[in-house]
């Protein structure tokens, strides 16, 4: 960063998985790094804590602002004046949405509305990042998903995806604004919250194999997803941003995973080889070895519909931008267990 | 006796529909916005009539914003069906004003689904939404039909999307019988004046009277696929009375130019017109004295404009045996009619 300006760039959803990784990119790369931080009365350090090393390093800049509060996000992009922005932040959990819709649509969609006309009002308006999802496909037409195909969202989360990925096109052919989507199929990695499916089985496989007393509880073990791994996908995400076209484009890996085989990838990963016996709701999987108890399906887990064959073509990444994920399914599975092992002791519960 | 809540009911479509459901004999109920002067010309002669307001036809102060109200409204009222059909409809509109837009098109019509599932609703009652043409925006097909993808290029035809599909999610994960209507423009005297139908009938009435010179419009060549609204509004009952719900479109099937419209409205008030020029020059004039009365402003473009608009309505002659009948011809003249009868009684005023 000699005589040239640094890239001045600005992160909603920065403590989240993507946005951390996102963070650490950037700064590397040399850019000036904002991030937008709701305000807590109390902060408990853990929502930081995947931020810590920059913090410690004064690499990043925190904004206190809830995205809900207009004026002071408006305030917060006009002194920083990003060149890009990254609109990560957002609910992101499907099941939770059916539970919580109307604050999943206002997190996910009315933010990103809110944040597109502030942007829309700026002198200079940033290339604007928002982070789709698969789950605008929901129980999709065709497969392999691309950018042509039809939105068919089945969850509260996939309609408010929709609608933002929607939005943000017609804010770029409306106003002429650089807006991208991604449109990121499932990525993975030991920042993911435990409340999320991969890192719950990375969790549990760390602990059988350390002996610990418990059982797993899933869903269905026969959903299937398209998995990749996130530092992969956050790269995805920079080439979109200093792509010459603003647009959409699919981020995925192009492989089909059950859950079941991803259960199997992790145990294995730690030397258990897992059985699986009965079915349905009944299906239950034992350590091959002892034959001891490791996870049994709980219908609560059950989603009121789940999709099926979401996976995602894409070649107008790799195409267009030179992305090409390598980490995926099983593989992934066994990258998460070598990943946490190496972040040290998992805490107990 | 049925009854039934409407979202929107002083609006064009709601206040067809309430004379409709009164007539089959259904008890109906109103959600109206409070506000410090009531819009309700639409239906001020039910609420003027002793024998059918606050007998068989109740108002009750509500918005799709506030989701406790919706609640009790629904509980106190009990509802067999449910037309939700308030909305910011006006596209362009929508551009000025989309945090608002997708505050009552979207997040109402989920408060209303979500509070039919919170009160135990679920099994009893049937929901229609008003979808909309403008969901295909950028059309992916002509004609559109329930299969076409869908394209919005407006902060409206995003949040009516959100509202489709939520629909379609909360029948498909709790069992709702909620089916979406998705209506082409469909028009009537009753239109508010800001939309370009009832904005060119109202101008030639007036035109005619001498109220007014001149009608300044935007895309002279935009098509749409306009119908009469009164049989639209027959046919969201209909919807609401198969066995299974779904979704279905409400269209003529047949398209035509904003300019045509003009020619026909004109026509029908005794003023021909003829268009000469292109694009922002353009200009009908007059046949027989050559003046000006129709020019174009690009202040009336939308910042993207919807091409092709043309409904295929063969799922619903096939499934709910409706076809329109009033032709586009005779759509113009019931409109321009209505709007010279009401420039012809300003003018009457206007000399006492």
């Amino acid at each position: 960063m000699s005589d040239v300006q640094a890239r001045r760039v600005l992160i909603s959803g920065i403590t989240g998985q993507d946005g951390s990784y996102l963070a650490e990119a950037l700064v590397a790369k040399g850019c000036e790094v904002h991030g937008l931080v709701r305000r807590l009365s109390h902060e408990d350090g853990s929502r930081l804590r995947h931020l810590d090393g920059l913090m410690r390093e004064r690499r990043i800049v925190l904004h206190a602002a809830d995205l809900s509060d207009r004026g002071a996000i408006r305030r917060i992009f006009e002194s920083v004046s990003p060149a890009e922005f990254y609109h990560l932040a957002g609910q992101s959990h499907v099941g939770l949405s059916f539970e919580i819709p109307e604050s999943t649509f206002t997190e996910v969609a009315g933010s990103t509305l809110a944040l597109l006309e502030i942007c829309r009002d700026l002198p200079e308006p940033p290339r604007f990042y928002h982070a789709g999802s698969s789950e605008i496909f929901g129980n999709p037409a065709e497969v392999p998903q691309n950018e042509d195909s039809a939105y068919r969202p089945t969850s509260p989360y996939g309609c408010a995806k929709a609608f933002a990925v929607n939005l943000c096109r017609v804010y770029r052919e409306a106003y002429g604004l650089f807006v991208s989507s991604g449109i990121a199929y499932n990525h993975e990695s030991v920042r993911r919250g435990e409340n999320f499916v991969t890192r719950k089985i990375v969790m549990s496989a760390v602990r059988a194999a350390r002996g610990d007393d418990q059982v797993l509880e899933l869903g269905n073990l026969n959903a299937r997803r398209d998995w990749g791994y996130a530092p992969e996908f956050v790269d995805g995400i920079q080439r979109i941003l200093q792509h010459h076209e603003a647009g959409e484009f699919v981020l995925a890996t192009g492989a089909l995973t059950s859950l079941r085989e991803f259960v199997a990838g992790a145990f294995r990963a730690v030397g258990i080889d897992i059985e699986f016996r009965g079915e349905g709701s009944e299906e239950i999987g034992l350590d091959g070895a002892t034959g001891k108890l490791l996870l049994r399906v709980n219908p609560r887990y059950f989603r009121p519909l789940d999709p099926l064959n979401l996976v995602g073509d894409a070649s107008k990444a790799s195409r267009e931008l030179g992305w090409r994920p390598t980490v995926r399914g099983i593989d992934l599975a066994a990258k998460l267990v070598s990943d946490e092992l190496a972040e040290g002791p998992p805490e107990r519960h | 006796m049925k009854k039934a809540l409407i979202t929107g009911i002083t609006g064009q479509d709601g206040s067809y529909l309430t004379e409709q459901l009164l007539e089959k004999g259904y008890e109906v109920h109103g959600i109206i916005r409070r506000s410090s002067s009531f819009n309700t010309s639409r239906i001020d002669h039910l609420i003027e009539n002793d024998e059918i307001y606050n007998s068989r036809l109740f108002l009750h102060h509500g918005d799709l914003t506030d989701s406790s109200n919706l609640n009790r409204v629904l509980e106190r009222v009990g509802p067999d069906e449910i037309y939700n059909l308030a909305a910011q409809s006006h596209v362009k509109v929508s551009f000025e004003v989309p945090e608002y837009t997708a505050e009552v098109d979207a997040v109402g019509t989920l408060r209303f689904l979500d509070a039919i599932k919170e009160t135990g609703l679920a099994r009893k009652v049937r929901f229609y939404q008003a979808s909309t043409s403008e969901l295909y925006g950028k059309v992916q097909e002509v004609p559109q039909s329930e299969t076409t993808p869908f394209y919005p290029r407006s902060p409206y035809g995003v949040a009516k999307l959100y509202g489709y599909w939520i629909v379609v999610n909360y029948r498909e994960s709790y069992g709702i019988h909620a089916s979406n209507g998705i209506l082409f423009n469909h028009e009537s005297p009753r239109r508010g004046e800001t939309f370009v139908t009832r904005k060119i009938t109202r101008a030639a009435g007036r035109i005619r009277e001498g109220l007014e010179d001149v009608l300044l419009l935007g895309n002279l060549g935009a098509q749409r696929d306009w119908g009469y609204a009164p049989e639209y509004t027959e046919m969201m009952w209909r919807i609401l009375q198969q066995p299974e719900p779904g979704d279905y479109v409400c269209a003529t099937g047949e398209m035509h130019t904003v300019r045509e419209f003009c020619e026909h409205a004109f026509a029908a008030v005794g003023l021909p017109v003829e268009f000469t020029g292109e694009g922002v020059d353009e200009k009908g004039i007059c046949k027989e004295t050559g003046r000006t009365l129709i020019a174009v402003s690009p202040n009336y473009f939308r910042p993207a404009e919807v091409e092709e608009l043309l409904g295929n309505p063969a799922k619903a002659k096939r499934v709910l045996g409706w076809e329109p009948k009033v032709t586009f011809r005779d759509l113009v003249t019931i409109m321009a009619e209505a709007d010279w009868n009401l420039a012809k009684r300003e003018v009457a005023q206007k000399g006492h």
